[in-house]
């Protein structure tokens, strides 16, 4: 990470008496994926506010590709694109005039409304109004808005929430050529195997503070545990389900025990997901 | 303030707005209709006094009646004749002298005379008549009045040059023309903000004031050219066109504020329609002062389009110039601006 897209420091947010986000503090290099992991309510969508220039933080800063959010939003806004969770799109509208919009909008000349939906997966459904469109094909839609003026940042709020395997990998697979062309992505998710699988680091955000932030190995080898587990069928016929501890003084020993013991019906390793990090560090769920 | 952003986003807005069925077809087919309405109704007032009278012995008084200018008297052969043409919508009232009417007179008596009105006649018509047969009366039996008559016309002395009522209708059909843009653009942008699409566009270099100017270019030309087509059709602009074309400009420029408020006020499209119907109901009512003068009377002009309906009504149908009109127009001004101003900084905080 030599170069960093995202300078946030002691950023916070208040409605009312309501602290939504506290004194949060990170940073996200160039090309980088981060993933914004957190319950609802966590200020998730309220940090994505302030660095998108919907909201001004009332304390701390937000530097974005080296300027401030909350003094020159238009310069910020004309490099980033943002993906929302829920479907904003000009339904009466057909596709390729959503995405002109967009695009005169930011100014864009040289655009290829045509070859960006071909590139989401809507060939062929150009011309048609988005009121007709699934679920799936809106949320294509919208990330090829965001794509509109190939924005060095790239804002994903729960991009895949709903569809279909099929789409959602698809999408995924959007981002991760983003993050090739080098774009900075933030996305944010409920879903700990899309972060695992897209992020290069995590940030848990709890209660409007960051609760950890690192990648998602290394917060498996700090907070996690692996584990072999085994069904082993016992002398009198029963099948029983051994858990063995991995990366401990005994744990070579226990194995040979298993296998000592009875015969080894079925043998595998398990390691934490994201979610058993999370309820570790924070006690809570990520859906709740 | 960045022009190409404005253009986009009207061509936006222009696509969005002939989308949106409701409005669409309300803005025509009102167009339509308050054009067809206007060519429905008679083009004259009729000022003769039409009257049905049954008299076997007509008494001199009475016969000189018939020599009146604007007077129409038919006399029937019968009562029942008389009755029937009034039953039959021909005459909203009818007198019957008594056949020994001038014998009574001559006795000192008192004839009785009767007199037939149509169901629908309205109370001054039967005054009138109660009025012309006592002095007829008077006339008829030399009885002197014990009083003069001392006339004086209030207000424009309107005698043979009344105003068609579909002329004085005029003022208020402009001003529901403008009124309707006032929901039709609080509706448009509601839409933005209650479908997240506002959202979308603030998350872009457009600056919340090209939005702004997008909606209030729409709103004024939209509402402005609508109340011109119809008041060039109608005929609106044969006396002060001038004076009426500013008039409708600053009127846009009342709905644009007035749209603005409303959409600030509303949380979705269904409010809208609620709270603007309200609205253009309050704000209608000044235009129905023109129809039907005296309908209401000085606390009409608390209501803010008393300014826009009294100008548009005393230059197209009376030709006021801009001495008489000039107090109406600054304070429209004022209250407009202050309509913008207010509508700008309460969607702005919404937009927020």
């Amino acid at each position: 990470m030599a170069e960093k897209s995202i300078i946030v420091k002691d950023l916070t947010y208040r409605y009312g008496s309501l602290v939504a986000v506290d004194h949060i503090s990170f940073e996200v290099g160039t090309g980088e994926i981060l993933g914004f992991l957190g319950p609802n309510g966590a200020g998730k969508t309220t940090t994505v506010k302030m660095l998108t220039g919907q909201l001004r933080p009332k304390e701390g800063s937000a530097m974005l590709l080296g300027f401030d959010i909350a003094r020159e939003p238009e310069k910020v806004q004309a490099r980033i694109g943002v993906c929302f969770e829920l479907t904003n799109l000009y339904e009466q509208m057909s596709a390729v005039d959503n995405l002109k919009l967009f695009a005169e909008l930011f100014g864009v000349t040289d655009f290829d409304a045509y070859a960006l939906l071909d590139r989401v997966g809507l060939k062929g459904r150009e011309k048609d109004s988005v009121g007709g469109y699934s679920k799936g094909m809106k949320q294509r839609l919208m990330i090829a808005r965001s794509l509109v003026n190939r924005p060095d940042i790239l804002f994903m709020d729960e991009p895949t929430s709903g569809l279909d395997p099929v789409s959602s990998e698809a999408i995924d697979n959007i981002i991760l050529e983003e993050r090739k062309r080098g774009a900075t992505v933030f996305l944010t998710t409920h879903d700990m195997w899309e972060a695992d699988k897209l992020c290069d680091r995590v940030a848990f955000m709890d209660s409007g503070r960051i609760a950890a932030l690192d990648t998602p190995r290394s917060l498996k080898q700090e907070y996690g545990k692996r584990s072999l587990v085994a069904e082993v069928t016992a002398p009198d016929g029963h099948l029983n389900r051994r858990e063995i501890t991995m990366d401990q003084a005994g744990t070579a020993d226990a194995v040979e025990s298993l296998f000592r013991q009875g015969k080894v019906v079925t043998l595998h390793s398990e390691e934490a997901t994201l979610e058993d990090i999370f309820i570790q560090i924070t006690g809570r769920r990520l859906t709740e | 303030m960045n022009v190409r952003t404005i253009r986009a986003l009207l061509k936006k807005d222009l696509a969005l707005f002939r989308s949106d069925r409701l409005y669409l077809v309300l803005t025509v087919l009102g167009l339509i209709f308050y054009t067809a309405i206007y060519f429905i109704m008679p083009r004259h007032v009729d000022e003769d006094f039409n009257l049905a009278m049954y008299a076997p012995v007509l008494p001199p008084a009475f016969s000189q009646l018939t020599q009146q200018p604007g007077t129409d008297i038919e006399f029937f052969q019968t009562e029942n004749e008389l009755k029937q043409s009034i039953l039959d919508g021909k005459y909203q009232a009818g007198i019957s002298l008594p056949a020994n009417i001038m014998e009574i007179w001559a006795s000192g008596g008192k004839p009785d005379i009767t007199i037939y009105y149509a169901s629908t006649a309205p109370p001054e018509v039967s005054q009138a008549v109660k009025t012309l047969v006592e002095e007829l009366s008077f006339n008829q039996t030399g009885q002197p009045l014990s009083f003069d008559i001392d006339e004086e016309v209030l207000g424009p002395d309107m005698l043979g040059e009344q105003v068609a009522l579909r002329d004085r209708m005029r003022p208020l059909w402009a001003v529901l023309i403008l009124l309707l843009e006032t929901m039709s653009l609080a509706s448009l942008i509601t839409v933005e903000i209650e479908q997240g699409t506002a959202r979308a566009l603030l998350v872009t270099p457009m600056r919340t004031s090209d939005l702004f100017a997008a909606k209030a270019v729409l709103g004024v030309s939209m509402a402005f050219f609508q109340a011109v087509l119809f008041m060039a059709i109608v005929g609106g602009f044969n006396l002060q066109p001038l004076i009426i074309i500013i008039t409708l400009l600053l009127g846009s420029f009342f709905v644009m504020g007035s749209g603005f408020l409303l959409a600030s006020l509303a949380r979705n499209v269904q409010a809208v329609t609620g709270w603007g119907v309200l609205i253009l109901i309050v704000l209608a009512v000044p235009g129905f002062g023109a129809v039907i003068p005296g309908l209401i009377s000085g606390w009409a002009r608390v209501i803010p389009s008393y300014y826009l309906v009294d100008t548009v009504n005393r230059a197209a149908n009376y030709g006021s110039g801009w001495g008489e009109v000039w107090p109406n127009l600054a304070i429209l001004a004022g209250i407009t601006a202050v309509l913008v101003w207010g509508g700008l900084t309460v969607l702005r905080r919404r937009y927020q």
